[in-house]
């Protein structure tokens, strides 16, 4: 099936966080004072960006950066949330599959097999998995953008698209295509450019094998908090790329070797014994 | 002949392999399920990870009490393990033909430890405590220390796991399996191991405990 992704334009965008309001309402997050471990209030700390971070009930929020450029002050907005990558270290590491692609590309999960390792906390390149978790027990679940495909609460499968888009009243968020929306995206970046804005540039169409949340910004990455080429982890290769591998041939050959030795060794002791 | 025994492990010694060996298999069976991706679903909802941090826990306090109750009889333990003398490479050599054919005429004389023991012994110690070390972060610095650390400690942790649980395995085999290592299961459930067996195993031991005796 077609790829499906989200378009973002950051030079569109009013941080009304109309998506923040109507992600929490649609996934039933609805605390803005949190009743689970880990969770993050909303309060005043100085800033229109808010609740401070992400969290387990908190799947989508737009970040507010102040620059100075040329004397001047701007006010920027992105979007914190799952990019959903095609080369996803969250799915490299999960232990069990609760990780998983959707067939439509995007990084959806299971919940209830979620064994809580936080091992994708760690292993994402983008720092947008939470969970709850209690140090002592280690009991935990992650969460995190499910892009409206929670069983019981999927929009996608009824061909809806997700809340946050739905709710956008600029614009700045799309649903659809991923071709599609690749190319309206480039369209718009040039026009961007032919406006002045010499740095613009589309942020998602091939990093991590191609992100499912593709962003329109008129200045670097980096100015916006992104990461300018974001990887996996070295870790997260050598060991699930290499030692666990390893790992699997040192197991069966110890178990193999011992086997034989304790066919050849059995025949040994019999024939000693009948001489 | 064989009731002669000689007394191969104290009590002390017994108790304390056998709450830490379990400890171990409790943390290896808990642990595998997230190694093997056909087992994940047994570690749903976290439950195997509280049983990990209870065998945790005893894997920890365990030898620390018995170094308090007795730190000679660990020293002395240590010493025994990383002392090795050119009778250890000849073991090496000549251990092949051992255990697959029962070969022993160029098995060099062992001392309380062969040296499969005492290698044996380098990877529970070695191990054990990277281990500790790496559990420890992560079970307190989990939500404090950087994602690298983090997946650094993951990968140490395998890492000991798939060596000291290869090792496991051959222990294992070699205490309860293998046809010729008659006596090692009585001298760590009893404590006891026949003459004969010691004067054939562990020579120089016994030698050093029957002096004077006979």
């Amino acid at each position: 099936m077609a790829e499906k992704a989200i378009l973002y334009d950051a030079t569109k965008c009013t941080a009304c966080r109309g998506c923040q309001v109507a992600c929490k309402q649609w996934n039933e997050n609805d605390e803005a004072i949190p009743t689970e471990e880990n969770g993050v209030a909303s309060k005043n700390w100085g800033s229109y960006e808010n609740p401070p971070d992400l969290s387990p009930q908190t799947w989508i929020k737009m970040r507010f950066t102040e620059i100075e450029a040329g004397g001047k002050v701007r006010w920027l907005f992105t979007r914190q949330a799952c990019m959903h990558c095609t080369d996803a270290g969250c799915v490299r590491v999960c232990p069990n599959g609760s990780l998983y692609h959707h067939e439509l590309g995007f990084v959806a999960y299971n919940k209830d097999t979620c064994t809580g390792c936080g091992y994708c906390i760690d292993a994402c390149p983008f720092n947008i998995p939470r969970s709850t978790r209690n140090i002592i027990t280690g009991i935990a679940k992650m969460d995190k953008c499910t892009f409206c495909t929670t069983q019981g609460l999927d929009r996608i499968a009824e061909g809806w698209e997700p809340a946050c888009v739905k709710t956008c009243p600029t614009g700045a968020l799309r649903y659809g295509e991923r071709s599609t929306l690749l190319r309206e995206g480039k369209a718009r970046v040039q026009a961007l450019k032919d406006m002045g804005w010499v740095n613009a540039n589309l942020y998602g169409e091939n990093e991590l094998g191609g992100l499912h949340v593709m962003y329109v910004l008129d200045d670097y990455p980096e100015i916006y908090g992104l990461p300018a080429s974001p990887q996996i982890s070295a870790a997260t290769i050598a060991w699930k790329d290499v030692i666990q591998p390893v790992g699997w041939a040192v197991g069966g050959l110890t178990i193999a070797g011992l086997g034989l030795n304790w066919l050849v060794a059995r025949a040994n002791v019999k024939k000693e014994a009948k001489k | 002949m064989t009731h002669h025994e000689v007394e191969k492990y104290r009590k002390p010694i017994r108790i304390l392999h056998w709450i830490h060996s379990g400890a171990f298999v409790l943390l290896f069976l808990t642990g595998l399920i997230l190694f093997i991706p056909g087992l994940g679903f047994l570690a749903e909802d976290s439950w195997t990870r509280v049983i990990h941090r209870i065998g945790a826990a005893i894997f920890i306090v365990i030898p620390i009490i018995y170094l308090i109750i007795n730190p000679r009889s660990v020293a002395r333990g240590l010493k025994l393990a990383f002392t090795w003398t050119k009778d250890d490479i000849g073991w090496l050599k000549a251990a092949p033909r051992y255990y697959f054919l029962g070969d022993e005429k160029d098995m060099p004389p062992q001392g309380e430890m062969n040296t499969g023991q005492k290698m044996w012994w380098f990877i529970v110690v070695v191990f054990g405590v990277l281990f500790v070390i790496t559990g420890v972060v992560m079970v307190f610095a989990k939500t404090t220390a950087s994602p690298a650390v983090l997946q650094w400690m993951v990968f140490i942790h395998d890492v000991s796991f798939i060596v000291s649980g290869a090792m496991l395995f051959v222990h294992i085999y070699l205490g309860v399996v293998h046809p010729l290592m008659t006596d090692a299961w009585s001298a760590i459930t009893g404590g006891k191991v026949s003459t004969e067996y010691a004067k054939k195993h562990h020579a120089k031991w016994y030698a050093e405990v029957s002096k004077g005796k006979e």
